[in-house]
């Protein structure tokens, strides 16, 4: 009568997709009727939710989260980052010089960058902080503030790189994470197999990706210019060529086609950087592996893509889910941590919530982790 | 009954022999037995098949005991309380109903707050940040219109006309009001918060006789005159600021709390709109001029929109009390016999300005309309 999961299968997700659907479909009434103030309470039980069905050697997990503490920390940052927001955005274009107004609005934008990092960062801590599993609590160490410089570094060398440097920071900042990241008093490591680099077999899908998206540009526009030129001269739409309303719609559509063909050209991409990182942690000197293929990551992703946008945001949970469902479902541990010899977590538990988090509106209701 | 207990103090669960009696959880683990008050317990599995209970208190130890729910009916004979959704920490009503009051009283102060504070705070706005919104406003005026370099003279008439009609009512900022031509591919008519007016050519072209738009120069002077233009301002920011802080997160909830909110504003700006009628109507009479032409114009206004659709809808009538009704407000006042108020030589003047109007069907859009 024990729940252990069959061997082989150290990772499962039990979610039910009408079951999260339901959940999602209930949050969603309640965050409008209560002008979005609901939302902390709807993100708390769908990860009450979904940590629930998430099965580790045939334990769940279990969110111990609770709404107050993400409500106190909107509260919280309210004076620490709503307040001098108000000033850049409202009070400042009205009360000082166009230039020192434009200049402060530009500053803002380039702090913004490291806080959004930090807030990360805040946001996994609390996440972690609140997941127990076999009653053993998990956490994350390391400081917010060194992640942001370092994750700024990495960011302005993507800049500078046109974008190549992007699976290098990557794994830079897996590792950063993973190497903070505990479970109960054990360490978790990110560590390369020696004589490997890091980004192995990374960079083909990447310049796939770029170079992909980059044709993909091209053709977008000039596909949305022909498309536009053929309906307008054979008389379908009646609109001059040249007229705005034309050129709003070439550029609407070529733009969404470039979205899309991003989405699509990067897709190898995407499943090629889970299945390396997974492939580098490691707990206790037992190492994981994650079977990500692109075809079928790229369905659960535009599935929950669809339920995104044709929900106005409202239906994320579903994408979030449908993303961890499948993640879980092709996890493997390979060999077996002594988890007898895990004892519970010394770190202190954060108790800011996730204020920032919310306020960049980081983790589509689910979670980062 | 068999269950699985973990200490708290390592990652491993503990085959364990547990006994559900009346008024305590027994669980007998090796040589130990732990006992448990039903009270103190709170459930942590979600109905996911299992039953994960831990206890209430805090720090959390981490300890906890799990077993399948096919003992649900044995521990619901005990502890009835652990089977409600409140055991799983899902939230009452009460906390539901509390969201709500506070949500919708929140946006009930603001907007019932707002409106109210924004006359008082738009007197007692310095000259410096007036002047500032006004730079702002110039720059999204120049983004979609046009300046005129043979508009000089027929601007100096309309002047002339205005500064009229503002004598003859005592207007206070009648040295202050400025009114300019500009080039645009609509008809439109608005005032800026440094007491400017603009007027586009295509607005001179869609009226006929003079007094049409002379009747539109004296509704622009009321919202002057009456300090609408920073109230709106201040209306707006504050409608910014309420959104960004409080509804933060979700696109739709938020962009239906900001289409509840506008709702309200457009009630308010209606009733600046109102004012502006009545009080431009009153400069009107007080100059000898009749309201027929601004009532004319109303109903061109009205033509207008429904043959552009509501997207081209000049600002001086987008938020509207019905067109309809505001001719017939008009025409009721009319009078006969009045002299125009330009000689045929200044109205051919002003028509002529920045080249004349083009043909009013052309698929131009306003990009962005201040009120
Ligand atoms: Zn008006």
């Amino acid at each position: 009568m024990t729940a252990e999961a069959a061997p082989g299968q150290s990772f499962a997700h039990s979610g039910k997709f009408f079951n999260v659907l339901g959940l999602a479909l209930k949050n969603a009434g309640l965050t409008l009727i209560t002008l979005t103030m609901y939302r902390f309470w709807a993100r708390t039980s769908m990860r009450r939710r979904l940590w629930s069905r998430t099965w580790v050697m045939g334990d769940p997990l279990e969110y111990t989260g609770r709404a107050g503490e993400l409500f106190r920390g909107f509260l919280i940052s309210l004076p620490c980052f709503f307040l001098p927001a108000i000033f850049v955005f409202y009070i400042a274009p009205v009360a000082l010089e166009a230039v020192w107004a434009g200049w402060l609005t530009f500053g803002f934008y380039v702090f913004s960058v490291p806080l959004v990092a930090a807030a990360r960062y805040w946001m996994r801590r609390y996440q972690l902080s609140r997941t127990r599993w076999r009653g053993i609590k998990l956490g994350l160490a390391g400081s917010a503030w060194s992640f942001a410089a370092a994750s700024w570094g990495w960011w302005v060398l993507q800049l500078l790189s046109l974008g190549w440097y992007t699976p290098a920071a990557r794994i830079n900042r897996a590792r950063m994470m993973w190497e903070n990241t505990r479970f109960g008093d054990q360490p978790f490591h990110f560590e390369t197999p020696p004589g490997e680099s890091p980004q192995r077999r990374m960079w083909w899908p990447f310049a796939f990706g770029w170079i992909g998206t980059a044709i993909g540009f091209f053709a977008s526009y000039l596909s949305a210019g022909i498309l536009a030129a053929v309906l307008t001269t054979s008389g379908m739409i009646d609109a001059a060529p040249n007229s705005s309303i034309v050129s709003a719609g070439v550029f609407l559509l070529g733009t969404a086609l470039t979205v899309i063909s991003y989405f699509i050209a990067f897709a190898p991409y995407r499943a090629a950087a889970m299945n390396r990182i997974a492939a580098q942690i490691v707990l206790d000197g037992a190492r994981f592996k994650l079977r990500a293929k692109t075809l079928s990551l790229l369905f659960y992703q535009s599935l929950g893509w669809i339920f995104l946008i044709f929900s106005l945001g409202l239906l994320s949970p579903v994408a979030g889910f449908l993303q961890v469902r499948y993640v879980l479902n092709r996890l493997e541990l390979i060999d077996t941590p002594r988890f007898a010899e895990i004892g519970q977590s010394v770190l202190a538990d954060s108790d800011a919530g996730e204020s920032l988090g919310d306020a960049f509106d980081l983790d589509m209701g689910v979670g980062v982790i | 009954m068999q269950a699985r207990y973990a200490d708290g103090r390592a990652a491993v669960f503990a085959d364990v022999e547990i006994s559900l009696t009346p008024d305590k959880l027994f669980i007998r683990h090796g040589e130990r037995t732990i006992d448990w008050d039903y009270a103190d317990l709170a459930r942590s599995d979600d109905n996911n098949g299992y039953v994960v209970l831990r206890q209430k208190r805090k720090p959390d130890t981490g300890e906890r005991l799990m077993f399948g729910n096919w003992y649900d009916d044995e521990l619901k004979a005990v502890a009835p309380h652990l089977m409600k959704p409140l055991a799983q920490g899902v939230e009452g009503r009460l906390t539901v109903g509390a969201l709500v009051t506070l949500a919708w009283s929140l946006a009930g102060a603001f907007l019932i707050g707002i409106p109210y504070a924004a006359g008082p705070m738009a007197r007692a706005m310095p000259e410096k940040y007036r002047t500032q919104i006004a730079d702002i406003s110039w720059t999204q005026v120049n983004n979609f219109t046009a300046q005129c370099d043979d508009a000089d003279e027929a601007t100096q008439i309309l002047n002339d006309v205005a500064y009229r009609i503002m004598e003859r009512s005592s207007v206070p900022e009648r040295d202050e009001i400025w009114i300019t031509i500009a080039d645009a591919g609509f008809p439109n008519a608005f005032a800026l918060p440094d007491n400017s007016i603009i007027v586009t050519d295509e607005l001179i072209g869609m009226a006929e006789q003079p007094d049409e738009l002379v009747g539109v120069l004296a509704h622009e002077i009321a919202h002057i005159e009456h300090n609408h233009i920073m109230k709106n301002v201040i209306r707006q920011i504050g409608a910014g600021i309420f959104f960004d802080v409080v509804f933060g997160g979700a696109g739709a909830g938020q962009a239906i709390a900001i289409a509840s909110v506008n709702l309200a504003g457009l009630r308010y700006s209606r009733g600046d709109e109102s004012d502006a009628d009545s009080r431009g109507m009153d400069y009107l009479d007080a100059a000898g001029i009749s309201t027929a032409g601004i009532a004319t114009m109303f109903d061109r206004f009205e033509a207008y929109a429904e043959e552009e659709g509501a997207g081209d809808i000049p600002t001086i009538l987008s938020s509207h009390p019905a067109s309809r009704q505001r001719a017939i407000a008009a025409r009721a006042r009319a009078r006969e016999g009045l002299a125009p108020s330009m000689t045929e030589r200044e109205w051919r003047i002003v028509q002529q300005a920045c080249g004349g109007a083009d043909t009013l069907d052309q698929e131009e859009t306003p990009q962005a309309a201040p009120r």
